[in-house]
């Protein structure tokens, strides 16, 4: 899922993200930390509320760590789900500096 | 036990609450008004939509909410249950039997069949509150649907399932603020808090504040914790009761407060975003993430032990919340509640056993009587005395096993109602199709029997009735003008009866039309144009190869089986079926069925030193017999006289080729045998040897199909003995008028 490529991850999201997937995405954010990050959603059909929780946690973390974090493309379902749940695209978005 | 072993205890559960609501519905069609009927095919439907919705079985779920709205309504007197409602609510019961049968193994759903359904439950619902649960795509009420009732107390009010796609209408609605905060059980017993706030959304416009606040830093975060909540602003026409339905399988599993707010006091006091939802996008999401699988299957593996945990607990949950929601509704009656006690404690008392491991005790059970016999048979070789205490043991041990036997066998006895009910539903599909109005009567449901005979009865019954229906009964047309009710009644019972279970089947139709079956044999060469033969002989060639008196084959019964497939199918069960005819009156059919098939009471008996088994419950009597009474008739048939009677004397050994001359009468003992037509024959054995419980072995499974022989056992001496199929020897005995049975001496 991630590519190493300088200082710059990419992390494909899976395309169902639900409680099952909620540990799984957490570890593989972990691993990323530290790094600039680039999110690919664009697979993404099904979101659940708790892996939401962990991407809005983990884009306040790289925001603390100063480090990129922007969700490059995202599929329909994700945006949807997003705004379902009354969250703004910008929450999950830090940047580097 | 993993998931896929939960639904399957789901969809048990369904078989038993639609036999619930069947039955149910039938009795109000009976003209039963205890409100507990009422109450109980509610919770039928109730628990079938609980379930499902555990499990994302959306058509289900979609078509039992409309199903229940329109249950409401019969229980809360705001629809009176006619005849015609009931009949739509029994049709609505066969569809919500087919979604359930597609859900489990993607059986066959008519689906305009129930797209017509929803359309005349929601028109009976009288405008009750669309259902929330239902799916956007789902049908659209016809403006000027009919109510199917004839009492005119109501107008039916059309709703629409599509305004949810466009957001209510909601410059009369109610706005409420519902502060919704997941607990984190709420996610391990499967639901998911952006599915409930999209359902939300569809009831209303809606705007929604997330709060955040209590997400701890990313690496302090248990990711399966729920953090999040929600205050919602929702303007909707709709109730709180219906705000409070999109919650109900997680009320209890989360914080939610839902109070109604004066219209001006919207959108002031918290940032709101408002959200204009394309639902028909995220619903194609949904749709196509749940036809693909998940992508980390390794992943979902890994939490699917802690899902079936939480599945359980939720549908035990879900269960417990019917249970609660049933006593609420009816606490002004305390027999519901002594009702919902009653369940509870039946309940308690049963479990549910795979079948595959009675079947393995039933196996050892019948090995430890095989066992036990033969020791009984060397300890008996080997003690001359007969009164030692081993003996005496051995007595008390054969005893036991008896018990043992018989109380394993009452393991597997099930009462035939499942069947039956079934037959309702064919009665009814079937009289639709051929426009006549038929009532089904069914008696002695709770015969049991076990469950093979159970179900391999379901086959030739489901032919039998088909016929009934098709060919029985006649036209309402036809029975005004023969003086009948235009109604047609068709009877179903079941009965103990020595040892076997009878079932009968009455129709007071036509009966048979003998001068038609005649002709029709005759034309089909089946008897002799000249042949003379009895009313009940007449009657009994229906049951030929390759009979058929439909002038036309219809779809219904004339599928190129006749009723010699029902003969046989039955005759497979160790059975016998039998008719007798009335014209004008009607026909009845009558089963023999033996109680099981695993164990059969028999007579061991010596022919042409074979060893053979003859089952009890065909001998009549046994007699030895005399010189005088054996009368020669034709070239080689010869009859007893008892007692003023004649009877063939049907000879075993050369029936079954055993010896190739007949054996003299006098020597041997005669079994007087019922035969399936009622006449009796007298069957010729050598020697009885005694009469003992044989453990039945199937001969086919083991070895091939032998004709005269029903299948084997294997005695306390260890030999194979084979058992008679009485019926079969009977009839080959008989001479000319049926061919396949005809051959069985020529080969047997």
């Amino acid at each position: 899922m991630a590519s190493k490529k300088a200082a710059q991850e990419s992390l494909t999201l899976s395309s169902v993200l639900d409680l099952n997937e909620a540990s799984v995405l957490h570890g593989k954010l972990t691993e990323l930390r530290g790094r600039n990050l680039k999110i690919d959603a664009s697979q993404v059909e099904r979101l659940g509320a708790q892996c939401v929780q962990i991407i809005v946690a983990a884009a306040r973390a790289w925001q603390a760590d100063k480090k990129a974090f922007v969700v490059e493309k995202s599929s329909d379902a994700f945006e949807k789900t997003l705004q379902l749940i009354g969250l703004d695209p910008n929450q999950l978005t830090a940047k580097e500096n | 036990m993993d998931m896929n072993e939960i639904k399957e205890i789901f969809f048990q559960e369904c078989e038993e609450q639609l036999a619930e609501l069947e039955s149910g519905l039938l009795k109000l069609n009976d003209g039963d008004r205890d409100p507990e009927t009422v109450n109980a095919v509610f919770r039928a439907v109730h628990s079938i939509k609980g379930g499902a919705g555990a499990f994302g079985l959306d058509d289900l779920v979609a078509f039992a909410h409309v199903f229940e709205t329109t249950l409401d309504c019969v229980r809360s007197n705001r629809l009176e249950p006619t005849q015609d409602v009931l009949k739509v609510m029994l049709k609505s019961a066969d569809v919500l039997a087919d979604l359930t049968n597609a859900a489990r193994d993607g059986g066959y759903v008519d689906e305009a069949r129930s797209r017509s359904l929803v359309k005349e439950l929601e028109a009976l619902a009288n405008g009750e509150v669309p259902a929330p649960a239902a799916k956007a795509s789902d049908p659209v009420l016809a403006p000027a649907a009919p109510a199917p009732t004839d009492d005119g107390g109501f107008q039916p009010i059309p709703f629409s399932f599509d305004s949810f796609d466009e957001g209510e209408a909601a410059e009369d609605g109610q706005t409420y603020e519902i502060s919704f905060r997941p607990r984190r059980e709420l996610y391990t017993k499967g639901n998911e808090a952006a599915l409930l706030l999209r359902d939300l959304s569809r009831i209303g416009e809606m705007s929604i504040n997330c709060d955040a606040g209590s997400l701890p830093e990313f690496d302090k975060m248990d990711p399966e914790e729920a953090y999040f909540g929600w205050t919602i602003q929702l303007t909707t026409a709709k109730s709180e009761d219906d705000i409070r339905a999109v919650f109900e399988f997680a009320e209890w599993d989360c914080d939610l407060e839902i109070k109604a707010q004066e219209a001006s006091a919207t959108d002031d006091e918290l940032p709101m975003i408002p959200v204009p939802f394309d639902l028909a996008a995220l619903d194609e999401g949904d749709a196509a993430s749940e036809a693909a699988p998940p992508a980390n299957a390794a992943a979902s593996e890994v939490v699917a032990a802690a899902e079936t945990a939480t599945s359980v607990s939720k549908m035990a949950a879900a269960a417990a919340r019917v249970e609660k929601k049933e006593a609420a509704a009816a606490s002004a009656s305390a027999t519901a509640a002594a009702q919902n006690a009653a369940a509870a404690a039946a309940a308690g008392q049963t479990i549910r056993v795979d079948l595959d491991r009675v079947d393995r005790l039933i196996n050892l059970v019948g090995e430890l009587v095989i066992n036990q016999a033969m020791l009984s048979q060397s300890v008996i070789e080997n003690d001359t005395t007969g009164t030692s205490s081993i003996n005496m043991g051995l007595e008390e041990l054969q005893q036991l096993t008896r018990e043992i036997q018989d109380s394993v066998m009452a393991i597997r006895a099930q009462p035939v109602k499942p069947v039956f009910q079934r037959m309702s539903r064919i009665v009814r599909e079937v009289a639709d199709m051929v426009g006549k109005s038929i009532r089904l009567v069914t008696e002695g449901e709770n015969t049991e029997v076990d469950k093979t005979v159970i179900d391999k009865l379901a086959e030739p019954l489901t032919h039998m009735i088909r016929n009934a229906v098709d060919h029985g009964i006649e036209t309402p047309e036809k029975r005004e003008a023969a003086g009948k009710d235009p109604e047609g009644t068709i009877k179903l019972t079941a009965k103990h009866r020595s040892g076997r279970i009878v079932i009968e089947l009455v129709d007071d139709g036509a009966g048979i039309n003998r001068e038609r079956v005649r002709q029709k044999a005759i034309d089909n060469d089946l008897i002799a144009a000249d042949a003379n033969l009895t009313d009940e002989e007449i009657d009994n060639l229906i049951f030929a190869p390759g009979f058929s008196t439909a002038d036309k084959i219809s779809d219904i019964s004339g599928r190129g089986v006749g009723m010699d497939v029902v003969k046989r199918s039955i005759q497979a069960l160790g059975g016998r079926i039998s008719i007798s005819s009335r014209p004008g009156h009607g026909s009845t059919f009558t089963m023999s069925l033996p109680l099981t098939l695993a164990v059969l009471d028999g007579m061991v008996v010596t022919v042409a030193g074979q060893t053979l088994v003859v089952p009890l419950t065909a001998i009549v009597e046994t007699l030895q017999p005399e010189a005088s009474s054996i009368h020669s008739f034709g070239a080689n048939q010869r009859l007893i006289s008892i007692r003023n009677s004649f009877c063939p004397l049907v000879d075993v050994g050369r029936i079954l080729n055993f010896r190739s001359s007949q054996a003299n009468p006098v020597e041997g003992v005669a079994l007087l045998v019922e035969s399936e037509g009622g006449g009796q024959r007298a069957l010729m054995v050598d020697a009885i040897q005694g009469q003992r419980q044989v453990v039945i072995k199937s001969l086919e499974a083991n070895y091939t199909h032998v004709p005269g022989i029903a299948a084997a056992t294997i005695l306390g001496d260890g030999r194979v003995a084979l058992i008679l199929d009485v019926d079969a020897v009977v009839a080959a005995s008989r001479g000319q008028s049926l061919k396949p049975e005809m051959s069985l001496a020529a080969t047997g």
